[in-house]
């Protein structure tokens, strides 16, 4: 099992130096510097930010060097915030995401394996065939509606009532949330007992319930097909031909079975929640992974985006490992091979 | 190539699916709609046009009082400067005014005189009666007044009739934006640049990733590899992020240029057609893998054809039917990225699209003001449902493995 | 009754007037037509024919294992079995039917075992719906059928998973769940298809052997007339969803009254009989398809002995008493002379 592990992750290792290599040699196509100074920056400061940045030296050392600090997650100095390591903002960045797309991944999958399992059940049914039509309108809105209406109907039009009592906020004052109400240990923020269930609920529950809903159509879409493509095998008709209930076939014999394409599903949605949620921070203001490197990105913070980057890439990469020995947890043909 | 696909069992069966050929429909009459547009059908100008009040509702509904007001005093100015500018010339204010069709609403020729009138008129009213009160909007009772200031207008710029009636009504018939540009021309517009984007990025991406599979799985060994490490690598990292930073190499640049329009789309087929073509490289490498193996391409290699012309003869032309698949999907993540990216400012700009219509119109839900948001949405929804079902319908009748 | 069994041991499974339709892409179309035939306690029933010509979904008709929403049994067909028509049963019925009493082994024995569950926990699986005994006595049980189907070392490979098996390992793992409930009829479909010569000879070895231990009916259902003549007592030869011939082995192989039997025959390989140069004689089409076929004999388009009457009509299935019923309007081997054409 380790030796299995140890070569996923060296075979992802000249993948992950090329991710690097990528976004190091795109940023540098123009002069970063004077894309972040603008067109009318003066000669010293650009001399200083180059610099300091070490940008007159050959792309090959920036890119070891870049490497050799990178393992120590050192990525310098952010550009625009002055005084604030990438690091930091790294660290403080990662909460306010995982606020959200932990119970987003969590809701998502639970509602739409069941409703997947659900679906392929009565196939063909009209429960079936309701579903699969909504599965298909729901995937033909923009995630962007979602979020506008979502917010309208969740939470601007309950208040706009007057329900005094209800929960949903709109986000505008998530920044303020987050930054007031947690400490920092080793440079991570830890939250602070302010933040419970209740405030949780407050600010956090109107994004992650759109994100469930966004993802339900394309999810028990695949859910149902995994299914219904078991439902084909050879082995079902022996369980059948066993006198085996439709029930046990299907939670027992299909189930296991079919967790092979659904953990690859939920382990490949990992890091696209990070991504995902890009849209949901940026409209709510939620100061997390996706909106931090956005900002940067249209900021020019160099340093910040190579940062970014690396360990979001990281993450996507450890993520297909885990999915890899999770394949052999579940299928012995993989485990013994 | 394509006539085999056509004549195969799976066209028949897609042929005998009703829905499917329905949704072809809608996408043609799209197509149709997108091919018009590019000949010229709606000029870039009439999406930016001042047509209607700010925030007209659609179906003729009456807007709030200011801003009629304030629509109504746009053609009052543009009256009162040019009768200046024509007594300082000593023409007649209609010679100038006459290059000046407002939203299909051509001015009048008075008696010089009579210009003055009426503007007398209309800024009496506006400085004497309306401009005391704080807020017009709350205050009906001065709705006369207003309408009056209306007249006014209208005297300056009748309300078109005949062809030029039904023209208006076209671009009025949905209401107007937050600069009281019209709605519906800006979301049919729209049409032409999702096709742009859609066709432009998926054509390409199908095509190279297509030929890079084929390629990948046919030859092997080290060609294999290497493209294997490019799509893996790149679709290592976050989708948006790439695109964003795709997007970001061409700030600054020619690309970025909200007055040339069509190359402002560059830098979204650079960064779309980059990401975009792993998709159909992975599956048309599975594909080949598996033809790879068949009876007829290891007959024809033992005749003795060259490899390239296997690849090229025997090989694309049976995976044709993923290249379809696969430029669907593409094109729905084309529209829909489109929509994302111009809501985060990276998208299209200096024109009109979907998605610059949904950011525009994200606060003017607030102010319970659907029209944007619905028209962008429900024109973006049609077409994406369309392929959605016309995806669905491909790969029911031309990939067996699919179920559905 | 249209044919009765050879031996005069009462029927346990009667199948009468069987007709099952499919809705397909291109219509409905009637892949068993009108099949009847009686299964005696303890013999060996054979059902060849070309592939598509009905046979598994005959058997599977019977177990009811086709995909409910397209399949169409014809509601005046009957399948008595034990007074229960079997076509008309309910689900619940069918389950303690299936394993229990009728069990049925398949023809791709490397994909009809579940991949991810240990070889012993699918033969438990069976015990535990159809009998009461408790866990160690159902892990008893395994190990014993195990044995019986002389897999080696039965106590380490229970805990085996079925990829860790041989493909004749595991279709003797499948006869292990099958007969594990002691079933009446043991329908098999194609059970050696997949494997190795050497290794089909010993299943089929196996399967006569615990026939004989278990006194279980086997319905045999194969495409290759040498395991026919190996291990069956009756034979119902069908062509295109009908039965065209049925009769004892002896008479089927000796005197074959049908010129589709004699072809089949004919293109057996025989040791003694081969000349040098000669090639094995084939019978010359193909099989018409289910989607058009034709008002007339089925066989006609390909029989070497057509005449313009088996163009015109469909002969019907004639009994001559004996055991032995045929489609024909010209039947070989008769012992009058009929005025059959090229008898010789």
């Amino acid at each position: 099992m380790w030796s299995f592990i140890l070569r996923r992750l060296l075979y992802n290792v000249p993948v992950y130096l090329g991710i690097l290599l990528l976004v190091m040699g795109l940023l540098r196509v123009r002069n970063p510097v004077y894309a972040y100074l603008g067109k009318n920056a003066d000669e010293k400061q650009i001399a200083q930010l180059e610099e300091s940045f070490g940008l007159n030296d050959p792309f090959i050392v920036q890119y070891g060097r870049f490497l050799w600090k990178g393992l120590r997650l050192d990525f310098g100095e952010s550009w625009k915030y002055q005084g604030t390591t990438v690091r930091e903002k790294l660290l403080a960045s990662i909460p306010p995401s995982m606020s959200i797309t932990v119970p987003a991944l969590i809701l998502t999958s639970v509602i739409s394996i069941t409703v997947g399992l659900m679906s392929s059940f009565y196939r063909g049914r009209w429960i079936d065939r309701l579903l699969v039509i909504a599965a298909v309108l729901g995937m033909s809105i923009s995630f962007l509606v979602y979020i506008i209406f979502g917010q309208f109907f969740g939470a601007f039009l309950p208040k706009q009532m007057g329900l005094e009592w209800w929960p949903l906020e709109i986000g505008g004052s998530f920044d303020l949330w987050f930054s007031m109400s947690s400490f920092s240990v080793f440079g991570l923020r830890v939250p602070y007992p302010d933040i419970n269930a209740m405030t949780w609920v407050k600010f956090c529950l109107l994004p992650v319930l759109i994100s469930v809903i966004v993802s339900m159509g394309y999810d028990t879409r695949f859910y149902r097909a995994v299914m219904v493509e078991e439902c084909n095998r050879d082995y079902i008709i022996t369980a059948r031909a066993k006198g085996a209930t439709k029930r046990k076939i299907m939670f027992v014999h299909m189930l296991k079975n079919a967790m092979i394409p659904i953990i690859t599903r939920i382990m490949t949605t990992l890091p696209f929640l990070i991504t995902g949620s890009i849209l949901l921070e940026m409209y709510f203001n939620i100061p997390g992974m996706g909106r931090t490197l956005i900002t940067a990105i249209t900021d020019m913070d160099y340093p910040m985006i190579q940062g970014f980057t690396a360990v979001i890439a990281l993450l996507y990469i450890l993520s297909i490992i885990l999915t890899d020995v999770l394949y052999a947890l579940v299928d012995p043909r993989v485990r013994l091979s | 190539m394509t006539g085999r696909l056509l004549r195969s069992r799976g066209a028949r069966k897609f042929r005998r699916n009703r829905l499917a050929m329905a949704a072809l429909g809608v996408i043609l009459l799209y197509f149709a709609t997108a091919v018009f547009l590019f000949f010229g059908g709606v000029s870039m100008e009439a999406t930016k046009e001042r047509v209607a009040p700010k925030h007209t509702p659609g179906f003729f509904q009456t807007p709030d009082l200011d801003q009629r007001l304030a629509f109504a005093m746009h053609f009052i100015s543009e009256v009162d400067s040019a009768t200046r500018l024509a007594s300082r010339r000593d023409q007649h204010p209609h010679d100038i005014l006459v290059e000046k069709a407002l939203a299909e609403r051509r001015p009048a020729r008075l008696e010089p005189q009579r210009y003055d009138e009426l503007l007398d008129e209309a800024f009496g009213i506006l400085e004497e009666e309306l401009d005391l009160v704080d807020n017009i909007a709350d205050h009906p009772e001065l709705e006369p007044r207003v309408e009056r200031v209306e007249e006014i207008a209208a005297a300056f710029f009748p309300m078109p009739t005949g062809w030029e009636g039904r023209a208006y009504w076209s671009r009025t018939f949905l209401g107007s934006d937050a600069a009281g540009q019209s709605i519906s021309i800006r979301a049919i517009y729209s049409i032409k640049v999702a096709f742009q984007i859609g066709l432009i990025t998926s054509v390409i991406s199908v095509l190279f990733g297509s030929l890079l599979g084929a390629a990948a799985a046919f030859f092997g060994g080290w060609v294999d590899h290497a493209i294997t490490w490019v799509f893996s690598t790149l679709s290592s990292i976050p989708y948006l992020v790439l695109l964003s930073v795709l997007i970001v190499v061409f700030f600054g640049t020619i690309f970025d240029d909200p007055e040339r329009p069509f190359l402002s789309l560059v830098p979204i087929y650079v960064a779309f057609c980059s990401t975009f073509w792993i998709g159909p490289c992975r599956v048309i490498r599975g594909e080949t893998m598996k033809i790879k193996e068949l009876e007829y391409v290891q007959a024809a290699t033992a005749i003795g054809f060259g490899r390239v012309y296997i690849l090229l003869k025997h090989v694309i032309p049976n995976t044709a039917h993923l290249m379809f698949i696969n430029f669907s999907l593409l094109f729905i993540g084309a529209i829909k990225s489109e929509v994302i990216l111009s809501f985060l400012g990276l998208g299209v700009k200096g024109q009109a699209s979907w998605g610059i219509m949904i950011r525009d119109a994200k606060d003017e839900v607030a102010s319970y003001f659907f029209w944007q948001i619905g028209a962008a949405t429900f024109l973006m929804f049609v077409l994406v449902l369309a392929f959605n079902i016309f995806t669905d319908a491909l790969q029911d009748a031309f990939d067996p493995r699919h179920v559905d | 009754m249209i044919q009765r069994a050879a031996s005069n041991a009462e029927p346990i499974l009667t199948v009468r007037n069987l007709t099952t339709r499919f809705r397909t892409d291109l219509g409905l179309v009637t892949a068993v037509d009108d099949v009847s035939f009686d299964v005696a306690a303890g013999e060996t029933l054979g059902i060849v024919g070309e592939s598509g010509c009905g046979k598994t979904v005959t058997s599977k008709s019977i177990m009811r294992l086709l995909p409910e929403q397209v399949t169409r049994i014809d509601p005046k067909s009957r399948i008595l079995f034990k007074g229960v028509n079997l076509a008309t049963a309910d689900e619940a019925a069918m389950r303690s039917i299936r394993g229990d009493k009728i069990a049925m082994i398949f023809q791709e024995p490397m994909t009809s075992l579940n991949p991810v569950f240990r070889v012993g926990w699918q033969i438990d699986e069976a015990l535990k719906y159809h009998t009461t005994l408790n866990r160690a006595q159902r892990r008893a049980r395994t190990i014993e059928m195990l044995r019986l189907v002389e897999i080696p070392n039965p106590e380490r490979r229970v805990d085996e998973y079925p990829h860790q098996l041989s493909g004749g390992m595991r279709q003797r793992v499948m006869i292990a769940i099958a007969l594990c409930c002691e079933p009446d009829i043991l329908i098999a479909d194609e059970p050696t298809t997949a494997l190795d010569v050497t290794i089909q000879a010993q299943i089929l070895n196996l399967m006569e052997g615990l026939k004989r231990k278990l006194n279980t009916a086997i319905v045999l259902i194969t495409h290759n007339l040498g395991v026919v003549a190996q291990v069956c007592d009756r034979v119902i030869v069908m062509y295109a969803g009908r039965i065209i011939e049925t009769g004892s082995v002896h008479d089927i192989f000796h005197r074959p009254q049908h010129p589709y039997t004699q072809a089949l025959l004919e293109s057996i390989p025989k040791r003694g009989r081969r000349e040098h140069g000669k090639r094995l004689p084939t019978i010359p089409g193909i099989v018409p398809s289910l989607h058009d076929l034709p008002s007339h004999c089925r066989f006609a388009d390909r029989c070497r002995y057509k005449q313009d009457k088996c163009i015109a009509a469909e002969p019907d299935l004639i009994e001559t008493g004996d055991g032995r019923a045929y489609r024909c309007f010209y039947p070989l081997n008769q012992a009058p002379a009929a005025p059959t054409v090229g008898a010789r």
